[in-house]
């Protein structure tokens, strides 16, 4: 058995080019359905764990998956606006503790995320460096956004136009950088944390200008009647909320109106979850309450059942592999029939002869399989530190 | 208090510290605050800080960074004073847009108690109201309400029920010690309230002058036939502002005006001169330099009481 081994690897060795292929031929289409499969499941666990760690989202009735990906993945456009009010129902409600999210607008490519202290808190994130925002118009980044902009503490940010035609809409607001978050490998590393209030500034919902009844916005004003000032466009408003002009800053309306996409509601307990939920479900509803990880397993289903058909189709491609390393291994046997006889005619039984063919193949198909294996446990090793850098953050 | 809120009480500590006239007068809490368990408790005003310290006893640690010569009303902390509020495990506000700072900070919403939440429909809007407009929105005016409700022990005594809600729901342990807190301060508060009612009775319906347009809910509990102006007890008024006061009486026959503090010698001449005597009723919403809030409270009754009597 060792000379017939000893045989056929000395006769692979020399056919090294051949050799070489059917490996990879077959390395590859055993790792490819088993390698896709972990990565896949390694990828849906990605995106599960957050959608796990986060109980309760609320917001206004529309496509409940817009309202995950825009609130967990800060992914897709801005859903259907719900307003602060929700936040102050959730609260008043006593059932959970909810953390407002407006993330409509960016600095760039990056979202901008409107939220209060505590989501900084619910999410485990930790700062690098500097602090969390105090005063309107400071923001915290996270930390694949600082290192990609070579920002930190100091720096400034400015809000970019939902449109380039966007002309008469909001003002540019320059944020000013004060913290920088750990590495989290989620979507909050490519993100802008703000107060939710600097995010209604961007908006125009609160704004500073100048003081109308102070004499240097004399030349703005139009009108001046008892408790009432008309004022043109020429009075000065504020693109940088800065020390001097943070005390003019304010905001029009009423808060419980001011708009949000979504609230992340965290429940005091499973049964306060429970209740909360029931709270949503009447048809005169206008807001709905969904949990992200259901929502997540639906499109998770879905993608799962096109991998189906991807590794079917693999799998036929599978087939067709094999057999062509069969024809291989065939055409081969014919191309060394002399060879074959010759190895009989010195004194080699068939037994023996057809063990070194064997073997041959054994070898080929154990090789290929052996590496396709430790593919595969490289995948299962760091594929999820892959997808969390390159596709999830 | 979690590591990150005793990191930021130190942060205060040494941003606050070596801090003289004019600039923030109390520190964070102190460090052995976390190793008894202590609750860390901030707050905007000085009322607050006496309902809480009455209510929490050895349980909190209450800290009112604002400095003493500033009217905590229109005070703003720097952001480092902000990070100290954003570090406590409660920050207890007013209301009523009392300390319009608190709308341009970032405050964890979850730690916020609106002590006057439950009487919003009490509050008295300010008639002074300038609408604006400057844009396609159209006008709109920044309304506001009055906001001294302390100066009201009855609304005084919801604010303290609301600290003690707070106190409870965070140590629940505690209920009854921040129970048997509150109900010595409500009797106080009672008591307070019954010499005012006496004062308020003796006045009637005689006209009164305030100096400055803070005492509306005390005018509103005990029904005092009271217009104020807008003078400041240590600058002389312009002679713009004796005319207006002049106008004012001729409709409004006061023979009082209240002021905040101690008015200057010459103003309260020139009144006497009009027959105007002048009395101190303090808001007291900074920390008193000598006594405390009752006693204050309880001076301002008794000032009122003999003056007009």
């Amino acid at each position: 058995m060792k000379e017939a081994l000893y045989l056929a690897w000395r006769y692979l060795a020399y056919h090294r080019i051949k050799t070489a292929i059917l490996v990879t031929s077959i390395t590859l289409i055993v790792f490819l359905p088993v390698g896709l499969n972990v990565l896949v499941g390694q990828s849906a666990a990605e995106l599960t764990a957050r959608a796990e760690a986060t109980p309760l989202l609320v917001g206004a009735k529309s496509s409940p998956l817009e309202l995950v990906l825009n609130s967990l993945y800060f992914e897709s456009d801005a859903p259907e606006l719900t307003s602060y009010g929700q936040v102050i129902r959730v609260a008043e409600s006593g059932l959970a503790e909810p953390i407002p999210l407006y993330v409509r607008f960016r600095v760039r490519e990056h979202p901008i995320v409107g939220t209060t202290l505590e989501y900084f808190e619910f999410r485990k994130l930790r700062f690098a460096a500097g602090r969390a925002m105090a005063v309107l118009g400071e923001c915290v980044v996270g930390a694949r956004l600082a290192a990609s902009l070579g920002i930190g503490p100091g720096d400034t940010v400015t809000s970019s136009p939902e449109s380039v035609f966007d002309l008469a809409g909001v003002y540019p607001l320059r944020m000013r950088v004060v913290g920088v978050l750990e590495p989290s490998h989620t979507p909050d590393d490519l993100a802008v944390f703000v107060d939710l209030k600097t995010v209604w500034i961007i908006e125009g919902l609160g704004h500073g200008h100048q003081d109308l009844a102070a004499p240097e916005a004399a030349a703005g004003v139009l009108s001046r009647e008892k408790n009432r000032i008309t004022a043109n466009a020429s009075v000065v408003q504020y693109n940088e909320i800065t020390d001097e002009n943070i005390d003019s800053f304010h905001f029009h309306g009423d808060l419980a109106g001011h708009p949000i996409t979504a609230l992340i509601a965290v429940p005091h307990s499973e049964k306060s979850g429970v209740l909360l939920m029931g709270r949503y479900q009447g048809d005169d509803e206008p807001s709905q309450i969904v949990r992200p990880i259901g929502v997540m397993n639906d499109l998770l289903d879905t993608i799962l059942t096109i991998q189906s058909y991807v590794v079917a189709a693999i799998l036929i491609v599978a087939v067709a592999t094999l057999a062509t390393a069969a024809l291989v291994f065939l055409l081969s046997l014919r191309l060394r029939r002399r060879e074959i006889e010759t190895m009989v005619k010195i004194g080699g039984s068939r037994l023996s002869v057809a063990a070194v063919l064997v073997s041959e193949v054994v070898v080929v198909l154990v090789l290929g399989v052996s590496l396709a294996g430790g593919l595969t446990l490289l995948t299962s090793r760091f594929g999820s530190a892959a997808i969390r850098t390159f596709i999830l953050s | 208090m979690t590591a990150a809120r005793c990191l930021a009480a130190l942060v205060a500590a040494a941003a606050l510290a070596g801090c003289g006239e004019g600039e923030p007068r109390a520190v964070a809490p102190s460090p052995g605050a976390e190793e008894v368990g202590r609750l860390s408790i901030f707050v905007v005003n000085y009322p607050l800080q006496y309902f809480a310290e009455r209510i929490g006893g050895e349980a909190v640690e209450v800290v009112f960074p604002a400095p003493a010569n500033v009217d905590p009303a229109s005070w703003a902390p720097d952001p480092e004073t902000v990070a100290a509020y954003q570090g406590a495990d409660l920050i207890l506000l007013n209301g009523a847009g009392y300390a319009g700072w608190v709308q341009r900070v970032s405050l964890p919403q979850s730690r916020l108690v609106d002590t006057s939440g439950g009487f919003r429909d009490q509050f008295i809007p300010l008639e002074e109201n300038v609408t604006h407009s400057h844009g396609p929105d159209g006008a709109h005016s920044h309304r506001g309400f009055a906001f001294t409700t302390w100066l009201d022990p009855g609304l005084a005594t919801l604010q303290a029920q609301a600290v003690r809600d707070a106190f409870a729901k965070a140590r629940p342990d505690q209920e009854a010690a921040f129970q048997q807190g509150f109900e010595t301060l409500e009797a106080d508060l009672r008591h307070l309230d019954q010499r005012l009612s006496a004062a308020a009775e003796a006045i009637g319906d005689a006209p009164l002058l305030f100096s400055h347009p803070v005492y509306q809910y005390l005018v509103h509990r005990y029904g005092l036939n009271g217009r104020s102006v807008h003078w400041e007890p240590d600058q002389p008024p312009t002679e713009a502002m004796w005319r207006e006061l002049e106008a004012l009486i001729a409709d409004h026959a006061a023979e009082w005006m209240v002021w905040e503090g101690e008015p200057i010698d010459a103003t309260v001449e020139r009144l006497e001169a009009m027959g105007i005597g002048s009395l101190v009723y303090a808001p007291c919403a900074s920390a008193p330099r000598e006594g405390d809030f009752l006693s204050v409270m309880l001076a301002n009754a008794a000032a009122l009481d003999h003056s007009i009597r």
